[in-house]
């Protein structure tokens, strides 16, 4: 191949692999873990599935404050987004908390914070699974 | 189901899990992962237990 076949061929071989990049992290995001499996970090992936199961299945449990799209105010559509960070898990914590939310009790606001840690950590584990399959993490 | 954690076991229970993910996010080898881990904890613990005592004079 010559350098301008190869010039020309470049483009196109990194558009491929920022989409797959791309897929990866929305896999990630969606299914929590999901973005690594599909690149084989194994270790990484059944971790971070684990940990953000782990905190939503509490904070479900201790009726945190799982905020929706009509909260009115900045503080609960930035709670809104940290908690849909979760991806899938979204729906799995609103399916726990039949009862709604009881942040009457300290432990509900506990609960609050622990879901949207879990939302805030799975961004952060897909923004890595995305960078990894760019290359620019190992 | 339903969860009826203390402050103290909430705090060891959200430490403990941030610590395990920052551990696998930043570091590759198990035995850099075990000490980021460790390391993490300890610091969660100590700033969580730390900040604790500092408010408690105006707890009352």
């Amino acid at each position: 191949m010559t350098d301008e076949a190869q010039i020309a061929a470049a483009p196109a071989v990194d558009s491929k692999r920022e989409a797959r990049a791309i897929a990866f992290g929305i896999a990630g995001w969606l299914v929590p873990g999901l973005g690594h499996a599909l690149q084989r970090m194994w270790g990484r992936a059944i971790t971070f599935f684990a940990v953000v199961a782990v905190l939503v299945f509490v904070g479900a449990g201790m009726r945190g404050n799982l905020f929706n799209s009509q909260g009115g105010d900045a503080f609960a559509t930035l709670g809104y987004v940290a908690d849909l960070g979760t991806g899938g898990f979204y729906l799995l914590a609103k399916y726990l908390e039949a009862g709604g939310p009881d942040v009457s009790h300290a432990y509900g606001d506990y609960g609050t914070r622990f879901l949207a840690a879990a939302g805030v950590l799975n961004l952060l584990a897909a923004l890595h699974a995305y960078e990894a399959a760019r290359g620019r993490k190992g | 189901m339903k969860f009826h954690l203390s402050h103290l076991q909430a705090m060891l229970l959200f430490a403990l899990l941030i610590s395990i993910a920052f551990g696998f996010l930043s570091r590759r080898r198990p035995l850099e992962r075990v000490k980021y881990i460790a390391w993490s904890l300890l610091l969660f613990l100590l700033f969580g237990i730390g900040i604790g005592w500092a408010m408690y004079p105006f707890s009352r």
